[in-house]
């Protein structure tokens, strides 16, 4: 190793597990730098990418030292085109007497069906936070995370244990049409079991997507979904603000061309303008596929990851349609706390997994699913920012060729929800999953930096042999959503890393 | 050569028409998918032409594959565990590669014809790895197994043999090297290599010109003891040259299914051929350094002469306490040596440190009974035979 290490960490790309990991490592007294490629540091934790975040985690918040930012919960509503929209808080009678405005059965249902979801997450959510254990590693512990894992299987009961594991490769549309006969309902959950992923909900292994939503939502549903007070960057700006009080060096607009690596060993980092920074560790808050092909470089990688990172699945299928509004429309039946709410555009499994369809051939659904979101502009002018789910990473025409024509077919949608919002747009912007890829350089453009599937978990997150924030290079860790649990705003990477940084100084 | 594949399930080589007509036997086996002689008359004869006269072999079904692209260089010396830096022009080097684990995979030879065209020869198919393993260098890969044919021309008379034949000054060329020679209109590659331990060549060109090679070579050879040989024979004189085979002497990483029976480098002797020192990366580096520094490395290939004369197949090794130390992976009555030798795979410290008091269990095959006996065994460099004539420039000339 070099001896001019000039810092103890540099951590390449300033996101949110970035941040938490710099000042983590910063309040270990450890001499952080964060090298940022764009103007600012956060990442897709902004007011464009971001509608809705789970709440931060006492373990991650304390490890920061307490988090300053008001978390304000969010309704969620399934919208209706006749008006008769759901409206669910997460709250267990709030929701009983909601639903069973439609269906007294489907209430009783929805209760039990809750109950049980939310016991598996729990379950699965204990492994989930901390850092999995590593197969064929032979240490004690891991093998006791394993076994503690297997244990609170086991410990749900003869019953539940044979209930999870019919579950857990299962796909979300058959458990629903088994509990629910609302198609409205069911849409809305199918919704939740796939956004941001590569799935359909009859796809198998989306109701393991689900437990992965609900556990970092605080085992729930539809609560958990919070806002953010004054945007959600306030999340972002405030660990920066902490960086700042914590000395952590920021740089911005410093790309990152790749790691130096001495002795097999990596030792600093080059960026794109010529300069080289040292470190002692070298931390990627970049997603798996450019660590290893761009900034670890393929020539110091062995067959087998290569391969391995070859296989990695993080093609992003979320697009977001950002509109700015002279004034808001009027939604059906909905009221001013409707407005505030999440609004989902899912009537039914149908529906959704016919806008997925297309998608697996690269061609775009004209009747795509949505999650609305109002927002207020700086001028405090009103807004709608739209995720749009199964935006084919690449279209087979090319985006720039059909956009124009996707945006109005959104727009089409929104209007049966809206009749009057044609009236109320000044202004389009369509971000793909490409452009994702291209401005917040992600691979893929996928939100989580990888699938959030059974092969791309726990120990096999993001690929097996590099599960526990290493990298196969030495010095050289990984704290980005690609690393277990993965992403979703909760800052759990970044924490885990920053302990198997400091396990290692 | 063209062949109705619907009624022939093994290729035949370009020289299949020659082989088959040289075959008293009709005994073949399948090599990379060809049917090849295992036997042409008796694997003797075949034999003591290869230790005495001149040896000819059908080598086309080895795996052949041509590298080439701005990074062949870089590439080549990634996948191998030697430092091929240096390598210099028209030479051929003897390789392994591994895989993450640093586990053996294959070995093989590497042909350097410039710094982006390269040929690498071994026994089995391994394109997959090659291209998953080209992954971000700018080379590219092609099998070239089906379109050059090829054959060892191998024993002390080997050189003249292929000086009869047009190859001018082939004496002076110098062990692991290669040459371009023009033949009757056609393209020969002729290199200083080949798996008997002796003097020896092989031969690469167009199958277009497979026949015709093949004869007049044969008219060559004919006052010089040629004779074709088949794959029984090479496996007795390899085991004279200690030379390793894959599958036979280690499982090849790839295809072994329990990880314990993977080998690294350093447990098949060929520690040497690994340059841990290398500028660059290599595939495996990691784990063969881990290996070297905590010395985990847990068995050793050797050669073993053993009393008696009674060949030590299969037989499973022993300290004087009785207790298994490994097993004999190749052996033979050398009649060159004169020796019972073997190759065995033990778990160190045997054959490494200690190298007394090893004895093999033989069980003897005797009209449908087994004699056991109870051979006293010395490690011995696994270089059994390795005669002065074999890397001599320029190569000893006979009449």
């Amino acid at each position: 190793m070099s001896d001019n290490s000039n810092f103890d960490a540099i951590i390449i790309g300033g996101g949110h597990n970035g941040l938490v990991c710099a000042n983590i490592l910063a309040r270990k007294n450890k001499r952080v730098l964060i090298c940022e490629a764009r103007k600012e540091c956060g990442g897709m934790v902004n007011n464009e990418i971001t509608n809705y975040v789970p709440p931060v985690t006492t373990t991650v918040s304390s490890s920061l030292g307490g988090m300053q930012v008001n978390y304000l919960p969010k309704t969620t509503i399934a919208l209706s085109e006749t008006g008769q929209h759901i409206r669910l808080v997460g709250n267990q009678h709030i929701d009983h007497k909601s639903i069973s405005t439609f269906s007294s059965q489907d209430a009783d249902r929805f209760n039990d069906f809750h109950e049980k979801m939310s016991k598996f997450s729990k379950t699965l959510g204990s492994f989930m936070m901390a850092s999995p254990p590593r197969i064929m590693n032979n240490s004690f512990s891991d093998y006791f995370k394993l076994f503690k894992l297997g244990l609170n299987v086991r410990l749900l009961g003869k019953k539940n244990f044979n209930e999870f594991a019919r579950m857990i490769g299962l796909n979300i549309a058959d458990e629903l049409e088994d509990n629910f006969e609302n198609t409205l309902l069911q849409g809305l959950i199918a919704h939740d079991s796939v956004i941001g992923s590569n799935l359909g909900p009859r796809s198998p292994g989306s109701l393991i997507n689900l437990l992965y939503r609900m556990a970092i939502h605080n085992n729930s549903l539809f609560g958990g979904i919070f806002q953010i007070e004054g945007g959600n960057d306030q999340f972002t700006k405030h660990l920066i603000e902490k960086c700042k009080s914590n000395n952590v060096e920021i740089k911005t607009s410093a790309s990152v061309k790749n790691c130096i690596v001495e002795d097999d060993c990596a030792v600093g980092v080059e960026l794109i303008n010529g300069e080289k920074v040292y470190a002692k560790k070298i931390i990627s808050n970049v997603d798996p596929r450019s660590t290893y092909f761009s900034l670890l470089g393929s020539q110091n990688l062995d067959t087998d990851v290569k391969r391995k990172i070859k296989h990695h699945r993080s093609k992003g299928r979320v697009a977001k349609l950002i509109l700015d509004l002279n004034k808001l429309p009027s939604f059906n039946n909905c009221d001013d706390i409707d407005l505030d709410s999440r609004m989902v555009v899912a009537p039914s499994i149908d529906y959704i997994e016919e806008t997925f369809n297309p998608s697996k051939f690269d061609k775009l659904s004209l009747e795509p699913t949505l999650e609305i979101c109002v927002k207020k502009d700086s001028d405090q002018n009103p807004k709608l920012d739209i995720q749009v789910q199964y935006a084919p990473y690449k279209t087979d025409q090319g985006w720039e060729n059909v956009k124009e024509n996707y945006i109005e077919s959104i727009i089409k949608i929104i209007s049966k929800y809206a009749p009057n919002i044609n009236e109320c747009i000044e202004h389009k912007k369509l971000i793909t999953p490409d452009d994702i890829e291209l401005e917040y350089n992600v691979s893929g453009g996928h939100w989580h930096h990888g699938e959030i599937q059974i092969d791309q978990l726990f120990m096999m997150r993001p690929i097996p042999g590099a599960s526990q924030y290493k990298t196969h290079l030495d010095g050289l860790f990984m704290c980005g959503a690609g690393t277990h649990p993965g992403g979703g705003l909760t800052g759990i990477s970044g924490k885990n890393a920053a302990k198997a940084v400091l396990d290692d100084f | 050569m063209t062949q109705d594949l619907r009624y022939s399930a093994l290729k035949k080589t370009p020289f299949h028409s020659k082989t088959s007509m040289a075959s008293r036997t009709n005994k073949y086996y399948n090599w990379n998918g060809y049917t090849v002689p295992t036997e042409y008359s008796t694997t003797e004869l075949e034999y003591t032409a290869a230790r005495n006269g001149t040896s000819v072999m059908d080598l086309t079904p080895m795996g052949k594959y041509e590298i080439t692209g701005d990074h062949a260089h870089r590439f080549v010396d990634y996948l191998v565990t030697r430092d091929l830096s240096e390598m210099k022009d028209n030479t051929v080097a003897y390789i392994i590669w591994c895989n993450e684990d640093g586990k053996v995979i294959d070995d093989g030879t590497i042909f350097k014809f410039s710094s982006t065209k390269f040929m690498l020869c071994c026994a089995v198919k391994i394109y997959n790895w090659l291209n998953d393993s080209a992954y971000g260098f700018d080379v590219s890969i092609s099998d070239v197994t089906d379109t050059i044919a090829a054959l060892a021309i191998q024993g002390p008379t080997s050189c003249s043999t292929l000086k009869k034949f047009g190859a001018e000054d082939l004496e002076k060329l110098k062990p692991f090297e290669m040459r371009e020679y023009k033949i009757d209109g056609f393209d020969i590659l002729i290199s200083r290599t080949g798996f008997t331990g002796d003097l020896g060549y092989e031969l690469w060109t167009d199958p277009k010109n497979a026949e015709a090679t093949w004869d007049n070579i044969e008219i060559a050879g004919k006052e010089l003891k040629l004779r074709p040989f088949g794959m029984h024979a090479l496996e007795m004189t390899r085991i004279e040259a200690g030379f390793i085979q894959t599958n036979t002497d280690f499982m090849a990483a790839e295809d072994s299914l329990r990880p314990t029976r993977m080998r690294s480098p350093y447990e098949i002797g060929m520690g040497w051929l690994v340059h841990l020192n290398k500028n660059s990366y290599f595939v495996g580096k990691k784990a063969l350094k881990k290996e070297k520094e905590e010395s985990t490395t847990e068995r050793c290939l050797v050669g073993l002469d053993i009393d008696g004369d009674k060949p030590a197949h299969g037989s499973v090794i022993y300290n004087s306490k009785k207790e298994d130390i490994g097993i004999v992976t190749a052996a033979l009555w050398s009649p060159i040596m004169k020796k019972n030798i073997a190759l065995a795979s033990l778990k160190r410290p045997y054959g490494i440190k200690i190298k007394e008091n090893i004895f093999a269990e033989i069980y003897h095959p005797e009209e449908l009974e087994y004699r056991k006996i109870w051979a006293r065994c010395k490690v011995v460099k696994r270089q059994f035979f390795n005669p002065e004539r074999r890397n001599k420039v320029p190569a000893d000339l006979y009449e």
